[in-house]
Protein backbone atom coordinates (compact mmCIF):
# COMPACT_ATOMS: atom_id res chain seq x y z
CA UNK A 1 0.00 0.00 0.00
CA UNK A 2 1.17 3.41 -1.38
CA UNK A 3 0.59 6.53 1.21
CA UNK A 4 1.40 10.10 0.68
CA UNK A 5 2.47 12.59 3.86
CA UNK A 6 3.78 15.65 4.20
CA UNK A 7 7.67 14.23 4.47
CA UNK A 8 7.96 11.87 1.59
CA UNK A 9 5.38 8.73 0.04
CA UNK A 10 5.83 5.56 1.80
CA UNK A 11 4.86 2.05 1.07
CA UNK A 12 3.68 -0.14 3.60
CA UNK A 13 3.62 -3.79 3.57
CA UNK A 14 0.63 -6.43 4.05
CA UNK A 15 1.47 -6.55 8.01
CA UNK A 16 1.60 -2.86 8.07
CA UNK A 17 5.36 -2.59 8.26
CA UNK A 18 6.95 -0.13 6.62
CA UNK A 19 8.35 -1.67 3.62
CA UNK A 20 9.93 1.48 1.28
CA UNK A 21 9.46 4.81 1.29
CA UNK A 22 11.02 8.21 -0.94
CA UNK A 23 11.70 11.07 1.18
CA UNK A 24 11.29 14.81 0.14
CA UNK A 25 14.44 16.70 0.70
CA UNK A 26 14.16 19.35 3.75
CA UNK A 27 13.45 22.26 2.02
CA UNK A 28 10.59 24.09 3.91
CA UNK A 29 9.25 25.70 0.60
CA UNK A 30 9.17 22.86 -0.81
CA UNK A 31 7.82 20.77 1.20
CA UNK A 32 4.86 23.40 2.14
CA UNK A 33 4.18 23.30 -1.52
CA UNK A 34 3.79 19.29 -1.71
CA UNK A 35 1.89 19.58 1.52
CA UNK A 36 -0.89 21.80 -0.28
CA UNK A 37 -1.34 19.81 -3.58
CA UNK A 38 -1.68 16.96 -1.01
CA UNK A 39 -4.14 18.91 0.82
CA UNK A 40 -6.51 19.27 -2.51
CA UNK A 41 -5.52 15.57 -4.52
CA UNK A 42 -6.55 13.28 -0.98
CA UNK A 43 -4.92 9.87 -2.33
CA UNK A 44 -3.54 7.76 -0.79
CA UNK A 45 -4.19 8.60 2.38
CA UNK A 46 -2.76 7.31 5.06
CA UNK A 47 -4.95 4.42 6.97
CA UNK A 48 -6.95 5.66 9.83
CA UNK A 49 -4.54 5.96 13.45
CA UNK A 50 -1.98 6.01 11.51
CA UNK A 51 1.50 6.77 13.32
CA UNK A 52 3.11 9.55 11.16
CA UNK A 53 5.49 10.92 13.76
CA UNK A 54 7.02 7.31 14.43
CA UNK A 55 6.90 6.36 10.32
CA UNK A 56 8.73 9.42 10.04
CA UNK A 57 11.84 8.57 12.60
CA UNK A 58 11.79 5.14 11.50
CA UNK A 59 12.31 5.78 7.97
CA UNK A 60 14.94 7.97 8.54
CA UNK A 61 13.64 11.22 7.62
CA UNK A 62 14.18 12.42 11.11
CA UNK A 63 16.15 11.84 13.90
CA UNK A 64 14.16 12.59 16.88
CA UNK A 65 10.74 13.73 17.96
CA UNK A 66 12.16 17.24 18.60
CA UNK A 67 13.61 17.26 14.82
CA UNK A 68 10.10 16.17 13.50
CA UNK A 69 8.17 18.44 15.04
CA UNK A 70 10.25 22.05 14.63
CA UNK A 71 10.52 20.73 10.63
CA UNK A 72 6.50 20.43 10.51
CA UNK A 73 6.00 23.68 12.60
CA UNK A 74 7.87 25.66 9.98
CA UNK A 75 6.33 23.40 7.46
CA UNK A 76 2.75 24.11 8.18
CA UNK A 77 3.31 27.61 9.14
CA UNK A 78 4.98 28.15 5.75
CA UNK A 79 2.01 26.45 4.01
CA UNK A 80 -0.58 28.48 5.72
CA UNK A 81 1.17 31.36 4.91
CA UNK A 82 0.97 30.83 1.15
CA UNK A 83 -2.77 29.96 1.87
CA UNK A 84 -3.52 33.31 3.23
CA UNK A 85 -1.41 35.05 0.48
CA UNK A 86 -3.61 33.45 -2.19
CA UNK A 87 -6.89 33.96 -0.50
CA UNK A 88 -7.66 38.02 -1.09
CA UNK A 89 -9.28 37.38 -4.74
CA UNK A 90 -10.87 40.02 -6.90
CA UNK A 91 -14.64 39.80 -5.22
CA UNK A 92 -12.99 40.33 -1.86
CA UNK A 93 -11.06 43.34 -2.40
CA UNK A 94 -14.80 44.82 -4.13
CA UNK A 95 -16.10 43.52 -0.35
CA UNK A 96 -13.84 45.29 1.19
CA UNK A 97 -14.40 48.20 -1.37
CA UNK A 98 -17.80 48.51 -0.44
CA UNK A 99 -17.31 48.26 3.20
CA UNK A 100 -14.91 51.29 2.52
CA UNK A 101 -18.27 53.15 0.51
CA UNK A 102 -20.44 52.59 3.80
CA UNK A 103 -17.70 54.18 6.06
CA UNK A 104 -16.85 56.74 3.73
CA UNK A 105 -20.51 57.49 3.42
CA UNK A 106 -21.20 57.39 7.25
CA UNK A 107 -18.57 59.95 7.70
CA UNK A 108 -18.76 62.45 5.05
CA UNK A 109 -22.42 62.56 6.33
CA UNK A 110 -22.25 63.59 10.47
CA UNK A 111 -19.14 66.13 9.11
CA UNK A 112 -20.85 67.68 6.10
CA UNK A 113 -24.10 68.03 8.72
CA UNK A 114 -21.39 69.22 11.47
CA UNK A 115 -20.50 71.98 8.08
CA UNK A 116 -23.90 73.37 7.64
CA UNK A 117 -23.92 74.03 11.92
CA UNK A 118 -21.28 75.74 11.82
CA UNK A 119 -20.96 77.46 8.68
CA UNK A 120 -25.04 78.38 9.50
CA UNK A 121 -24.42 80.82 11.96
CA UNK A 122 -21.78 82.48 9.81
CA UNK A 123 -24.27 82.88 6.58
CA UNK A 124 -27.77 81.01 7.30
CA UNK A 125 -29.18 82.40 3.83
CA UNK A 126 -26.94 80.32 1.54
CA UNK A 127 -29.55 77.43 1.51
CA UNK A 128 -26.45 75.11 0.34
CA UNK A 129 -25.59 72.04 2.08
CA UNK A 130 -23.94 68.62 1.72
CA UNK A 131 -21.25 68.67 -0.98
CA UNK A 132 -22.12 71.77 -2.51
CA UNK A 133 -21.86 73.33 0.80
CA UNK A 134 -18.61 71.94 1.10
CA UNK A 135 -17.12 73.49 -2.19
CA UNK A 136 -18.47 76.60 -1.59
CA UNK A 137 -16.71 76.79 2.07
CA UNK A 138 -13.33 75.87 0.80
CA UNK A 139 -13.56 78.08 -1.97
CA UNK A 140 -14.38 80.99 -0.45
CA UNK A 141 -14.29 80.73 2.89
CA UNK A 142 -16.05 83.77 4.62
CA UNK A 143 -19.00 85.15 2.75
CA UNK A 144 -17.74 88.67 2.08
CA UNK A 145 -14.91 87.27 -0.27
CA UNK A 146 -18.19 86.33 -2.55
CA UNK A 147 -17.32 87.40 -5.84
CA UNK A 148 -20.22 89.80 -7.55
CA UNK A 149 -20.90 87.77 -10.27
CA UNK A 150 -21.79 84.26 -8.09
CA UNK A 151 -25.58 84.00 -7.46
CA UNK A 152 -25.42 84.35 -3.69
CA UNK A 153 -23.59 87.43 -3.70
CA UNK A 154 -26.53 89.45 -3.19
CA UNK A 155 -27.94 87.22 -0.40
CA UNK A 156 -24.37 87.40 1.15
CA UNK A 157 -24.10 91.28 1.71
CA UNK A 158 -27.98 91.25 3.49
CA UNK A 159 -26.77 88.64 5.29
CA UNK A 160 -27.53 88.43 9.29
CA UNK A 161 -25.00 86.19 9.87
CA UNK A 162 -22.42 86.46 12.28
CA UNK A 163 -18.88 88.39 11.09
CA UNK A 164 -16.26 85.28 10.41
CA UNK A 165 -12.77 85.71 12.32
CA UNK A 166 -9.92 84.93 10.58
CA UNK A 167 -8.72 82.28 12.82
CA UNK A 168 -12.29 80.57 12.67
CA UNK A 169 -12.17 81.30 9.08
CA UNK A 170 -9.19 79.40 8.35
CA UNK A 171 -10.55 76.45 10.51
CA UNK A 172 -13.54 76.09 8.60
CA UNK A 173 -12.07 76.39 5.38
CA UNK A 174 -9.30 73.45 6.16
CA UNK A 175 -12.57 71.35 7.42
CA UNK A 176 -14.77 72.34 4.50
CA UNK A 177 -11.46 70.82 2.45
CA UNK A 178 -11.87 67.38 4.20
CA UNK A 179 -15.31 66.92 3.32
CA UNK A 180 -14.82 67.82 -0.61
CA UNK A 181 -12.09 65.52 -0.40
CA UNK A 182 -14.20 62.72 1.51
CA UNK A 183 -17.18 63.01 -1.38
CA UNK A 184 -14.33 62.47 -3.80
CA UNK A 185 -13.32 59.31 -2.18
CA UNK A 186 -16.28 58.59 -3.06
CA UNK A 187 -16.62 59.09 -6.61
CA UNK A 188 -13.50 56.94 -6.67
CA UNK A 189 -14.71 54.27 -5.17
CA UNK A 190 -18.04 53.93 -6.58
CA UNK A 191 -15.84 53.96 -10.22
CA UNK A 192 -13.55 51.35 -8.89
CA UNK A 193 -16.63 49.32 -7.93
CA UNK A 194 -18.18 50.33 -10.84
CA UNK A 195 -15.43 48.92 -13.22
CA UNK A 196 -14.23 45.72 -11.34
CA UNK A 197 -17.99 44.34 -10.95
CA UNK A 198 -17.75 44.71 -15.21
CA UNK A 199 -15.04 42.26 -15.43
CA UNK A 200 -15.62 40.08 -12.30
CA UNK A 201 -19.43 39.55 -12.46
CA UNK A 202 -20.93 41.28 -15.67
CA UNK A 203 -24.62 39.29 -15.44
CA UNK A 204 -24.94 40.47 -12.32
CA UNK A 205 -24.04 43.72 -13.00
CA UNK A 206 -26.45 43.44 -15.93
CA UNK A 207 -28.88 42.57 -14.06
CA UNK A 208 -28.87 44.47 -10.83
CA UNK A 209 -26.60 47.61 -10.92
CA UNK A 210 -22.81 47.85 -10.24
CA UNK A 211 -23.52 48.77 -6.50
CA UNK A 212 -26.21 46.29 -6.29
CA UNK A 213 -24.55 43.87 -7.35
CA UNK A 214 -21.61 44.55 -5.14
CA UNK A 215 -23.43 44.81 -1.92
CA UNK A 216 -24.48 41.56 -2.79
CA UNK A 217 -20.95 39.94 -3.24
CA UNK A 218 -20.31 42.01 -0.01
CA UNK A 219 -23.38 40.53 2.28
CA UNK A 220 -22.69 36.98 0.98
CA UNK A 221 -18.85 37.35 1.79
CA UNK A 222 -17.60 36.05 -1.87
CA UNK A 223 -19.04 35.92 -5.09
CA UNK A 224 -18.62 32.34 -4.41
CA UNK A 225 -21.03 32.36 -1.42
CA UNK A 226 -23.59 33.77 -3.31
CA UNK A 227 -24.23 31.56 -6.06
CA UNK A 228 -24.80 29.20 -3.29
CA UNK A 229 -27.43 30.90 -2.06
CA UNK A 230 -30.87 29.64 -3.43
CA UNK A 231 -32.80 32.69 -4.67
CA UNK A 232 -35.28 32.44 -1.66
CA UNK A 233 -32.02 33.83 0.38
CA UNK A 234 -31.20 36.65 -2.43
CA UNK A 235 -35.00 38.00 -2.16
CA UNK A 236 -34.35 38.90 1.71
CA UNK A 237 -30.43 39.75 1.95
CA UNK A 238 -30.00 42.70 4.05
CA UNK A 239 -33.66 41.96 6.16
CA UNK A 240 -32.54 40.30 8.74
CA UNK A 241 -34.21 41.28 11.32
CA UNK A 242 -37.83 40.45 9.84
CA UNK A 243 -36.40 37.15 8.82
CA UNK A 244 -35.57 36.13 12.35
CA UNK A 245 -38.58 38.26 13.97
CA UNK A 246 -40.90 35.88 11.09
CA UNK A 247 -38.84 32.89 11.75
CA UNK A 248 -39.23 32.51 15.87
CA UNK A 249 -42.89 34.54 16.04
CA UNK A 250 -45.60 35.11 14.15
CA UNK A 251 -44.59 38.20 12.15
CA UNK A 252 -45.32 38.51 8.50
CA UNK A 253 -42.04 36.97 5.72
CA UNK A 254 -39.82 39.55 4.51
CA UNK A 255 -40.78 40.56 0.39
CA UNK A 256 -37.33 42.43 0.29
CA UNK A 257 -34.16 42.70 1.50
CA UNK A 258 -31.53 45.52 -0.20
CA UNK A 259 -32.97 44.15 -3.48
CA UNK A 260 -35.68 46.64 -2.84
CA UNK A 261 -33.12 49.52 -3.69
CA UNK A 262 -33.66 47.92 -7.46
CA UNK A 263 -35.51 49.89 -9.76
CA UNK A 264 -38.32 47.27 -10.70
CA UNK A 265 -39.21 46.69 -7.43
CA UNK A 266 -39.09 50.22 -5.95
CA UNK A 267 -41.34 51.44 -8.73
CA UNK A 268 -43.46 48.61 -9.05
CA UNK A 269 -47.16 49.05 -7.09
CA UNK A 270 -47.08 47.86 -3.46
CA UNK A 271 -48.86 44.92 -4.43
CA UNK A 272 -46.74 43.66 -7.01
CA UNK A 273 -43.84 43.95 -5.38
CA UNK A 274 -43.16 40.72 -3.54
CA UNK A 275 -43.84 38.98 -6.80
CA UNK A 276 -41.16 41.32 -8.74
CA UNK A 277 -38.87 40.44 -6.15
CA UNK A 278 -39.04 36.76 -6.07
CA UNK A 279 -38.66 36.95 -9.94
CA UNK A 280 -35.64 39.21 -9.60
CA UNK A 281 -33.89 37.07 -7.12
CA UNK A 282 -34.56 34.17 -9.25
CA UNK A 283 -32.60 35.91 -12.07
CA UNK A 284 -29.59 37.27 -9.91
CA UNK A 285 -29.21 33.85 -8.19
CA UNK A 286 -28.95 32.64 -12.35
CA UNK A 287 -26.65 35.60 -12.69
CA UNK A 288 -24.34 35.05 -9.69
CA UNK A 289 -23.86 31.59 -10.78
CA UNK A 290 -23.01 32.45 -14.51
CA UNK A 291 -21.06 34.64 -13.35
CA UNK A 292 -18.65 32.08 -10.67
CA UNK A 293 -18.72 28.92 -12.85
CA UNK A 294 -18.64 30.72 -16.28
CA UNK A 295 -17.87 34.58 -16.19
CA UNK A 296 -19.39 34.92 -19.91
CA UNK A 297 -22.08 37.20 -20.37
CA UNK A 298 -25.75 35.50 -20.70
CA UNK A 299 -27.61 38.44 -22.82
CA UNK A 300 -30.89 36.72 -22.62
CA UNK A 301 -31.25 36.89 -19.16
CA UNK A 302 -32.47 40.47 -19.26
CA UNK A 303 -35.18 39.91 -21.37
CA UNK A 304 -36.50 37.22 -19.16
CA UNK A 305 -36.41 38.91 -16.31
CA UNK A 306 -38.13 42.01 -18.15
CA UNK A 307 -40.65 39.72 -20.00
CA UNK A 308 -41.51 37.64 -16.42
CA UNK A 309 -42.12 41.47 -14.69
CA UNK A 310 -44.09 42.37 -17.84
CA UNK A 311 -46.57 39.67 -16.98
CA UNK A 312 -46.67 39.71 -13.15
CA UNK A 313 -47.45 43.52 -13.81
CA UNK A 314 -50.05 42.66 -16.49
CA UNK A 315 -51.89 39.92 -14.10
CA UNK A 316 -52.12 42.51 -11.40
CA UNK A 317 -53.19 45.62 -12.54
CA UNK A 318 -55.57 46.59 -9.47
CA UNK A 319 -54.42 46.07 -5.95
CA UNK A 320 -56.34 42.91 -4.36
CA UNK A 321 -59.35 43.38 -2.40
CA UNK A 322 -59.38 43.43 1.31
CA UNK A 323 -60.17 39.61 2.18
CA UNK A 324 -63.09 38.87 4.04
CA UNK A 325 -62.01 38.75 7.78
CA UNK A 326 -60.99 35.01 8.56
CA UNK A 327 -58.16 35.00 10.77
CA UNK A 328 -55.66 32.32 9.63
CA UNK A 329 -55.66 29.70 12.61
CA UNK A 330 -52.97 30.80 15.04
CA UNK A 331 -49.75 29.51 14.23
CA UNK A 332 -48.10 27.44 16.75
CA UNK A 333 -45.70 29.17 19.09
CA UNK A 334 -42.25 28.11 19.23
CA UNK A 335 -40.44 30.15 20.91
CA UNK A 336 -40.33 33.43 22.93
CA UNK B 1 -0.99 38.64 48.68
CA UNK B 2 -0.88 36.00 45.54
CA UNK B 3 -2.71 32.58 45.99
CA UNK B 4 -2.21 29.61 43.55
CA UNK B 5 -5.12 26.76 43.18
CA UNK B 6 -4.19 24.12 40.94
CA UNK B 7 -7.64 23.85 39.12
CA UNK B 8 -6.32 20.71 36.62
CA UNK B 9 -3.08 19.96 35.10
CA UNK B 10 -1.32 23.15 33.38
CA UNK B 11 -4.74 25.18 34.67
CA UNK B 12 -4.59 27.26 37.87
CA UNK B 13 -6.94 30.15 39.99
CA UNK B 14 -4.96 33.11 40.65
CA UNK B 15 -5.88 34.95 43.00
CA UNK B 16 -4.72 38.51 43.20
CA UNK B 17 -7.82 41.00 44.30
CA UNK B 18 -9.94 38.54 42.57
CA UNK B 19 -9.95 34.81 41.66
CA UNK B 20 -8.93 34.32 38.10
CA UNK B 21 -8.41 31.57 35.38
CA UNK B 22 -4.91 31.27 34.31
CA UNK B 23 -2.13 29.30 32.42
CA UNK B 24 1.27 29.32 32.86
CA UNK B 25 2.32 31.59 30.01
CA UNK B 26 4.72 29.63 27.82
CA UNK B 27 6.04 32.59 26.00
CA UNK B 28 6.85 34.43 28.77
CA UNK B 29 6.32 38.54 28.61
CA UNK B 30 3.90 38.35 25.11
CA UNK B 31 0.39 38.89 25.53
CA UNK B 32 -2.47 37.73 23.00
CA UNK B 33 -5.48 38.71 23.28
CA UNK B 34 -5.21 41.76 25.95
CA UNK B 35 -5.46 39.46 28.97
CA UNK B 36 -3.19 39.84 32.15
CA UNK B 37 0.19 38.75 33.30
CA UNK B 38 0.68 37.90 36.62
CA UNK B 39 3.98 36.78 38.10
CA UNK B 40 4.57 35.01 41.15
CA UNK B 41 8.11 33.57 42.26
CA UNK B 42 9.27 33.85 38.85
CA UNK B 43 6.57 32.28 37.04
CA UNK B 44 4.21 34.11 34.88
CA UNK B 45 0.36 33.51 34.24
CA UNK B 46 -1.73 33.92 32.11
CA UNK B 47 -5.49 34.92 33.15
CA UNK B 48 -7.90 33.31 31.14
CA UNK B 49 -10.98 34.87 30.30
CA UNK B 50 -13.89 31.90 30.59
CA UNK B 51 -16.09 34.37 28.62
CA UNK B 52 -14.27 34.65 25.61
CA UNK B 53 -12.97 30.80 25.43
CA UNK B 54 -15.55 27.55 25.89
CA UNK B 55 -12.64 25.76 26.99
CA UNK B 56 -12.33 28.39 29.82
CA UNK B 57 -15.99 27.95 30.44
CA UNK B 58 -16.08 24.09 30.77
CA UNK B 59 -13.18 24.32 33.15
CA UNK B 60 -15.14 26.64 35.38
CA UNK B 61 -18.07 24.32 34.83
CA UNK B 62 -16.32 21.60 36.78
CA UNK B 63 -15.44 19.27 33.58
CA UNK B 64 -12.92 16.90 34.30
CA UNK B 65 -10.29 18.56 31.36
CA UNK B 66 -8.01 15.66 30.25
CA UNK B 67 -5.29 17.85 29.04
CA UNK B 68 -1.90 16.73 30.14
CA UNK B 69 1.64 18.54 30.17
CA UNK B 70 2.68 15.98 27.07
CA UNK B 71 -1.21 15.54 25.25
CA UNK B 72 -1.34 15.62 21.25
CA UNK B 73 -4.61 17.63 20.83
CA UNK B 74 -6.87 18.45 17.68
CA UNK B 75 -7.77 21.53 17.92
CA UNK B 76 -10.84 22.39 15.23
CA UNK B 77 -12.23 25.97 14.68
CA UNK B 78 -8.80 27.88 15.94
CA UNK B 79 -10.50 31.34 15.16
CA UNK B 80 -7.35 33.85 15.87
CA UNK B 81 -6.11 31.73 18.36
CA UNK B 82 -7.42 33.03 21.85
CA UNK B 83 -8.22 29.25 23.41
CA UNK B 84 -5.60 27.26 21.60
CA UNK B 85 -2.73 30.25 23.01
CA UNK B 86 -3.89 28.76 26.32
CA UNK B 87 -3.92 25.11 25.49
CA UNK B 88 -0.90 25.87 23.99
CA UNK B 89 0.40 26.90 27.41
CA UNK B 90 -1.04 23.53 29.25
CA UNK B 91 0.16 21.12 26.83
CA UNK B 92 3.84 22.86 26.98
CA UNK B 93 5.46 19.52 25.90
CA UNK B 94 3.05 18.08 23.64
CA UNK B 95 1.70 19.34 20.23
CA UNK B 96 -1.56 21.26 18.69
CA UNK B 97 -2.79 20.75 15.55
CA UNK B 98 -4.87 23.62 15.06
CA UNK B 99 -7.27 23.86 11.94
CA UNK B 100 -8.78 27.01 10.70
CA UNK B 101 -11.06 27.65 7.67
CA UNK B 102 -11.64 31.40 7.26
CA UNK B 103 -8.50 33.03 5.68
CA UNK B 104 -8.73 36.06 7.43
CA UNK B 105 -8.52 34.29 11.19
CA UNK B 106 -5.68 32.60 10.29
CA UNK B 107 -4.26 35.85 9.54
CA UNK B 108 -3.94 36.68 12.79
CA UNK B 109 -3.57 33.37 14.18
CA UNK B 110 -0.30 32.98 12.45
CA UNK B 111 1.62 35.42 14.59
CA UNK B 112 0.47 33.82 17.78
CA UNK B 113 1.60 30.24 15.78
CA UNK B 114 4.61 31.33 14.47
CA UNK B 115 6.10 32.17 18.28
CA UNK B 116 4.77 29.00 20.28
CA UNK B 117 6.83 25.42 18.95
CA UNK B 118 4.19 23.71 19.99
CA UNK B 119 1.26 24.88 17.39
CA UNK B 120 0.99 23.37 13.84
CA UNK B 121 -1.67 25.83 12.24
CA UNK B 122 -3.64 24.17 9.13
CA UNK B 123 -5.86 26.09 6.89
CA UNK B 124 -8.42 23.61 5.90
CA UNK B 125 -12.05 22.49 6.03
CA UNK B 126 -12.95 20.47 9.59
CA UNK B 127 -15.36 18.83 7.90
CA UNK B 128 -12.56 17.32 5.67
CA UNK B 129 -10.30 15.52 7.50
CA UNK B 130 -9.12 13.62 4.19
CA UNK B 131 -7.57 17.24 3.77
CA UNK B 132 -5.14 17.31 6.25
CA UNK B 133 -4.50 13.46 7.11
CA UNK B 134 -1.06 13.84 5.60
CA UNK B 135 -0.08 16.05 8.42
CA UNK B 136 -2.10 15.21 11.83
CA UNK B 137 -1.08 11.78 13.25
CA UNK B 138 -3.07 10.30 16.20
CA UNK B 139 -4.05 12.72 19.23
CA UNK B 140 -4.97 12.29 22.99
CA UNK B 141 -8.05 14.59 22.56
CA UNK B 142 -9.65 16.51 20.34
CA UNK B 143 -11.00 19.80 21.26
CA UNK B 144 -13.62 21.12 18.80
CA UNK B 145 -15.33 24.50 18.45
CA UNK B 146 -16.88 25.11 14.95
CA UNK B 147 -20.58 26.23 15.03
CA UNK B 148 -21.53 24.39 12.28
CA UNK B 149 -24.91 22.70 11.55
CA UNK B 150 -23.21 19.30 11.18
CA UNK B 151 -21.16 19.61 14.47
CA UNK B 152 -21.29 16.44 15.40
CA UNK B 153 -20.58 14.71 11.79
CA UNK B 154 -17.46 16.50 12.15
CA UNK B 155 -16.52 15.15 15.13
CA UNK B 156 -17.04 11.91 14.62
CA UNK B 157 -15.11 12.32 10.82
CA UNK B 158 -12.33 13.81 12.92
CA UNK B 159 -12.57 11.00 15.89
CA UNK B 160 -12.36 8.23 13.56
CA UNK B 161 -9.27 9.19 11.55
CA UNK B 162 -7.69 11.10 14.26
CA UNK B 163 -8.79 10.08 18.16
CA UNK B 164 -6.33 7.19 19.77
CA UNK B 165 -8.48 4.59 21.58
CA UNK B 166 -8.26 5.79 24.70
CA UNK B 167 -8.51 9.75 23.97
CA UNK B 168 -11.23 12.37 24.95
CA UNK B 169 -13.56 14.76 22.76
CA UNK B 170 -14.05 17.93 24.55
CA UNK B 171 -17.13 19.24 22.26
CA UNK B 172 -18.94 23.14 22.11
CA UNK B 173 -22.38 23.06 20.78
CA UNK B 174 -24.06 26.38 19.71
CA UNK B 175 -27.49 26.31 19.33
CA UNK B 176 -28.19 29.27 17.16
CA UNK B 177 -25.62 27.70 14.53
CA UNK B 178 -27.97 24.79 14.23
CA UNK B 179 -31.69 26.23 14.17
CA UNK B 180 -32.25 29.76 15.29
CA UNK B 181 -35.37 29.35 15.90
CA UNK B 182 -35.87 26.06 17.86
CA UNK B 183 -35.53 25.36 21.68
CA UNK B 184 -31.97 25.04 22.69
CA UNK B 185 -32.92 22.17 24.94
CA UNK B 186 -34.42 20.16 22.21
CA UNK B 187 -30.95 21.04 20.04
CA UNK B 188 -28.93 19.42 22.89
CA UNK B 189 -30.77 16.56 23.29
CA UNK B 190 -30.68 15.69 19.57
CA UNK B 191 -27.23 17.16 19.20
CA UNK B 192 -25.89 14.26 22.05
CA UNK B 193 -27.91 11.79 20.67
CA UNK B 194 -26.53 12.44 17.27
CA UNK B 195 -23.04 12.33 19.15
CA UNK B 196 -23.75 8.75 20.36
CA UNK B 197 -25.11 7.43 17.29
CA UNK B 198 -22.49 9.52 15.25
CA UNK B 199 -20.63 6.63 13.76
CA UNK B 200 -20.19 2.58 13.98
CA UNK B 201 -18.60 2.89 17.39
CA UNK B 202 -20.16 6.38 18.92
CA UNK B 203 -19.25 8.69 21.72
CA UNK B 204 -20.10 7.95 25.29
CA UNK B 205 -20.76 11.25 26.74
CA UNK B 206 -19.10 11.34 30.26
CA UNK B 207 -19.74 15.28 30.61
CA UNK B 208 -22.55 17.50 29.13
CA UNK B 209 -23.05 20.89 30.42
CA UNK B 210 -24.83 24.21 29.58
CA UNK B 211 -21.90 27.30 29.79
CA UNK B 212 -24.19 29.45 31.61
CA UNK B 213 -23.19 32.25 32.78
CA UNK B 214 -20.49 32.48 30.81
CA UNK B 215 -21.70 31.51 27.14
CA UNK B 216 -25.29 31.72 26.33
CA UNK B 217 -26.91 28.71 24.57
CA UNK B 218 -24.07 26.81 24.63
CA UNK B 219 -23.48 22.52 25.54
CA UNK B 220 -20.11 21.71 26.77
CA UNK B 221 -19.39 18.11 26.10
CA UNK B 222 -16.63 15.73 27.05
CA UNK B 223 -16.68 12.28 25.39
CA UNK B 224 -14.50 9.45 24.83
CA UNK B 225 -14.96 6.67 22.48
CA UNK B 226 -17.25 3.67 22.91
CA UNK B 227 -15.22 0.69 24.12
Amino acid sequence: MIINTWFGVLELGSNGKLSASELFPKDVRELALRSLSLRDSRQNLPPEGFDLKTAAIECGFADSSSEYYSLLHEVTLETVKLQVSQALTPDQRIVQAVEALDDINETTNSLSERLFEWYGGYFPESGLNGESLAVFVAKYGSRENIPPEDPLYLKAQNSMGAKLEAADELLLKSFAESVCSLYERRKQIEAYIESSMETLAPNLTALAGPMLGARLISIAGSLEKLAAFPSSTIQVIGANKALFKHLRARAPSPKHGIIYSHPLINTSPWWVRGKVARALAAKLSLAARIDFYSAKKEPSLEGELEEKIRKIREANPRPPQKRQESRAKPKKKRRR
Amino acid sequence: MTEIRLLSEGIFEVTKDKKQLSTLNLDPGKVVYGEKLISVEGAEYRTWDPRRSKLGAMVLKKFDIPLKRDSKVLYLGAASGTTVSHVSDIVSEGVVYSVEFAPRSMRDFIGLASRRKNIFPILADAGKPDSYAHIVEPVDIIFQDVAQPNQAEIAARNAVRFLKKDGYLLLSIKARSIDTAASPKEIFKEEVKKLEQAFEKGFEILTARDLMPYHEDHLGVLAKLKA
